[in-house]
């Protein structure tokens, strides 16, 4: 502690002595007015100086950008080095490099912010210092140079360090994309030219940017400005508080309006206004805070006569004052960070948790054609793999619409979108998206049954246990996400009996995963006795493979260059006939559909997903805590004195502690709990809708809870380390 | 056993083996209660160590210091802190107020940290205010007002507690001329009508004229002592004077 301290005064001591010798030789060289014509060893020497002090003073800002530079190597790696791609067709070649590209544009003007903040607040807090160099007869530009050169070296240092480190997290990464996709990685380190290069541009984009903007302020910078500057930092305006202080009520009426709104706004100017008002509310809700607790303290309410709530309040209010857009920012950055986690777990939890139900077949595949055999696709399947056993059958219909009906009025996928106002069926609008051959393949026009015989066999081929069927019973097969709302079907089904004299008895809901996205019906499908289909035509027609061993790679890509070769303008599962049920968010709707190759792609697609996702997060919530770790450390610096007053007014050292502690959670927790707040009615309501539509079984608020935790976590390690570098720079600690 | 406080064979040394600096240097004297004592020196003559270590903010290397009947030097970290918000008060050169609070809050938190009600707190600093006729400036943030302004906030905040000791550290070091002496004036005030006990550190022989008695320290010891008694602050301050012409102005930087 004392020797850093002697160096700060040392070397602020060697920046003038460096002066004066500057100065000496302007004077000896043209003997005019002293002019600081130094040699470049000089600044460089300057520069390496100040930059090692910038480097112990902003420890957590070098950990944040040497933490960025390796995400960005690693995730860039993605796009160039991506390992994984081959394994797939075509149609999802660099899927990965465009999702990952994206996330790295959102990165890139995060980090660019970061860099310029840091750049200009260092620029802030040494004013002083450059204003010396100016007095002591240096140039602007040279100034201007001197701090680019130490910021270039800062930046260097941070690149080579997070790159050195990326080159290993892009193995850790590869290594985790291989998990996903249940794959084997082997280690494999290489430097990329691609990836270095990009992230060369990324990062020295951000940086050359930021120091341009530095240039224009050094230029309008003049002597008595830059010697002022740390005092007029220091200046509180305090004027219309009790109008500012309005801003808060109206903030949280706003905030509490946004909780009861948001999911019912109806169409997207709505949307649109609510977003600009929440933007604008969490800029002046610091605003009316800071001006609440102002008039809090000057009306002298009670909790300001209580031990260090004085110093406590008033600092927090000052600090909310000169940072209440920084702050805005923050806590936008902190909801974007827990939106961007929160969907990143939901698609992961999907993956884990529901994919492996959605194709339950070896290989399964759909022909519109009632007499389909399924030769050339048996015969492709034969060329590539050894088959257990085959099973062709076809799924019914009575030509009627009663159970998709009941469908669309019950199910919450549908809310009331086929309802009359009184809750009646809607029987014009169920035609209209029922006959709409064009539509996006939902339903079926008609409903869709199948034969208990079919059905059994089929269970056999799953493994299931045998499903019992009286002759005068039916069962409903539905997707495991949809078995709690169908559970009164049975009260409002009417399915006549073989001999057409009575009716069927619901026997029971059947909800294993059964491939009920298009193959076994659209999300549902009633299991009848036999003899029941006799008075049914056969809808269309299906074949199930169970095969001996692992499908191998591609068979689903030939499989599906067979299907557009017999059917080329069936491009999707709606144009081939297939329709998908109410699943909306993801859907695994193909005619064709081969386990061990579908399983990867979906979850390599997924991944796609996740990981930018949970990139974009990781790397907001480090910028915006490195933004208030630094302002905090560096204001311990300045204003140790503070701190060493209380001291002498009697508080106690470990009272001094708790005072630091209390000042620094309020004012972490501040941003932070406000994005709880606002991304918490987003995530809620995105959870359930997609708990909803995807079947997963995580409660409403676990996403929201575990990307609350582990930005916490992220948040815990940061504050840990600004305590600790606080305590270190209130010296007497 | 009857002074109010009793510095007794009080050494403070820095280094170690053979590089030790000798900062005080067996150094005793009393000070009775209400008195206003003013220590003089050149640089590192050891007044501002004397006063840290009066202060309990330094912990001498030997002796002690006895505030009525309590020996300081025998006190634990936290109980020195206790001491320190019950019994004294600080005024420093460059004032120290809290930049992010009002004139008036300043004084008041040195209240609040006494664990005070709102009644008792606010009748002090009310009482404080008038008599530093601060009242005006009450409102203001520490960089809106004058530095005699700012002092005299500092000086309320001392004394709010009716602290044993005040202990002024170049009090006036900052201050134009006249500011100084509405300082010097109300320091006299707080000596007078609240019967404050001051301890001040100062260069400035017309600041130390205001005193009751001075201390002179010379490389850690103290080499005269003048008692103003009964004689006008002129001839105080001529006598100070001649103190400093015998050292060759060694004490002073003859500000007068």
């Amino acid at each position: 502690m004392v020797e850093r301290k002697k160096y700060g005064k040392g070397d602020k001591r060697c920046h003038a002595e460096m002066g004066h010798k500057m100065n000496t030789k302007g004077r000896k060289g043209n003997g005019h007015r002293p002019e600081v014509t130094g040699s470049n060893s000089i600044y460089r020497k300057l520069s390496v100086r100040n930059m090692k002090r910038s480097v112990q003073d902003h420890l957590v800002y070098m950990f944040t950008m040497t933490l960025v530079t390796a995400l960005m190597y690693a995730f860039n790696s993605l796009i160039f080095q991506n390992e994984l791609e081959r394994y797939f067709p075509v149609k999802l070649e660099g899927l990965m490099g465009m999702m990952v590209g994206l996330a790295a544009f959102f990165i890139m003007l995060i980090v660019a912010w970061l860099i310029n903040y840091m750049v200009r607040f260092r620029l802030e807090r040494r004013s002083a210092e450059f204003g010396i160099y100016l007095l002591l007869g240096m140039k602007k530009g040279t100034i201007a140079r001197l701090y680019m050169w130490e910021n270039i070296l800062l930046g260097g240092i941070a690149f080579a360090i997070g790159t050195a480190a990326g080159i290993l997290l892009q193995q850790v990464l590869m290594a985790v994309m291989f998990a996903m996709v249940r794959m084997e990685y082997r280690l494999r380190i290489r430097i990329d030219g691609g990836t270095f290069l990009m992230t060369v541009c990324c990062f020295g984009g951000c940086y050359l940017l930021a120091l341009m903007c530095c240039r224009r302020k050094f230029k309008k910078m003049n002597i008595q400005t830059l010697m002022n500057a740390g005092r007029r930092n220091e200046e509180i305006k305090e004027k219309f508080e009790r109008g500012k202080q309005m801003l808060l009520p109206i903030s949280v009426v706003f905030i509490l309006l946004f909780w009861k709104m948001f999911g019912r706004l109806s169409d997207n100017l709505q949307t649109a206004l609510f977003i600009i008002g929440l933007v604008i509310t969490i800029y002046l809700f610091y605003l009316g805070l800071s001006a609440w607790i102002i008039c809090y303290v000057r009306k002298g309410g009670m909790a300001v006569y209580k031990g260090q709530n004085l110093f406590l309040l008033r600092q927090f209010a000052s600090k909310m004052r000169t940072m209440q857009f920084t702050m805005g920012t923050l806590t936008a950055l902190f909801t974007l960070a827990l939106l961007g986690a929160s969907f990143a777990l939901m698609f992961s939890d999907y993956e884990n948790t529901v994919l492996e139900g959605k194709i339950p077949f070896d290989v399964q595949i759909y022909s519109k054609e009632i007499g389909d055999a399924f030769v050339r696709e048996k015969e492709v399947i034969e060329e590539e793999a050894v088959v257990s056993s085959y099973y062709r059958y076809h799924i019914y219909t009575d030509g009627g619409n009663a159970v998709n009906t009941w469908m669309l009025t019950h199910l919450q996928a549908w809310g009331a979108m086929y309802q009359n106002r009184d809750g009646t069926p809607d029987r014009a609008a169920i035609e209209r998206m029922l006959q709409d051959e064009k539509g996006d393949g939902t339903y079926y026009t008609y409903d869709t049954y199948m034969g208990i015989t079919d059905y059994n066999h089929l269970r056999k081929m799953l493994g299931y246990e045998k499903a019992e069927l009286a002759a005068q019973a039916y069962l409903v097969q539905i997707k495991p996400r949809l078995e709690r709302e169908v559970q009164k079907i049975g009260e409002d089904l009417v399915i006549g009996n073989a001999a057409g004299d009575g009716f069927l008895t619901c026997a029971g809901i059947r909800a294993e995963p059964f491939s009920q996205d298009g193959h076994n019906g659209a999300d549902y499908v009633v299991v009848v006795p036999d003899e029941v289909l006799e008075r049914m035509r056969p809808y269309y027609t299906e074949l199930a493979a169970k095969l001996d061993g692992q499908a191998p790679f591609g068979l689903q890509h030939k499989l599906e260059q067979l299907l557009s070769e017999e059917n080329p303008y069936a491009a999707g599962h709606a144009e081939a006939g297939l329709c998908r049920g109410s699943d909306t968010i993801i859907s695994v709707a193909e005619p064709c559909m081969v386990r061990d190759n579908l399983m990867l792609e979906l979850q390599y697609m997924l991944a796609s997903i996740i990981i930018p996702l949970f990139y974009i997060g990781l790397v907001f919530v480090c910028v915006a805590v490195t933004v208030l770790s630094v302002q905090q450390v560096s204001d311990a610096a300045k204003y140790r004195y503070r701190y060493d007053v209380l001291w002498k007014l009697g508080l106690t050292r470990a009272a001094t502690r708790c005072l630091i502690l209390k000042q620094l959670a309020a004012y972490y927790l501040c941003p932070a709990l406000l994005a709880v707040v606002i991304s918490g009615r987003m995530i809620l309501f995105a959870s359930d809708r997609f708990i909803m539509m995807t079947g997963v079984s995580t409660p409403v608020g676990g996403f929201f809870g575990k990307s609350a935790a582990l930005f916490l976590g992220i948040y815990l390690v940061y504050f840990v380390v600004t305590y600790v570098e606080f305590k270190r720079n209130v010296a007497f600690l | 056993m009857g002074a109010y406080i009793r510095i007794c064979e009080v050494e403070k040394y820095y280094g170690n083996g053979s590089n030790v600096t000798k900062a005080v240097d067996r150094i005793s004297f009393e000070v009775e209660k209400g008195e206003f004592v003013g220590v003089m020196g050149p640089s590192g003559s050891g007044k501002t160590t004397l006063l840290n270590l009066l202060a309990a903010i330094d912990q001498a290397t030997a002796g002690h210091i006895y505030y009525e009947n309590t020996d300081i030097t025998e006190l634990s970290e936290d109980a020195l802190s206790e001491f320190r918000k019950d019994n004294l008060g600080f005024v420093f050169q460059d004032y120290n107020l809290l930049d992010t609070l009002t004139m008036e809050e300043n004084i008041v938190l040195a209240l609040t940290l006494q664990k005070k009600s709102k009644k008792e707190i606010l009748a002090a600093c009310e009482q404080i205010l008038t008599l530093l006729q601060i009242e005006d400036i009450r409102d203001q943030f520490p960089y809106q007002v004058s530095g005699g302004q700012k002092q005299r906030c500092a000086c309320g905040r001392a004394m709010v507690n009716h602290p044993k000791l005040l202990l002024a550290d170049e009090p006036t070091g900052a201050l134009d001329s006249r500011s100084a002496q509405t300082l010097l004036e109300t320091f006299t005030d707080l000596n007078q009508k609240m019967r404050a006990t001051i301890l001040m550190v100062t260069h400035d022989a017309l600041s130390a004229s205001y005193c009751g008695r001075i201390l002179f320290l010379q490389d850690g010891k103290i080499f005269h002592e003048l008692v103003r008694g009964g004689k006008s602050r002129k001839a105080f301050l001529q006598e100070i004077l001649d103190v400093l012409s015998l050292t060759g102005g060694a004490l002073s930087d003859g500000r007068t």
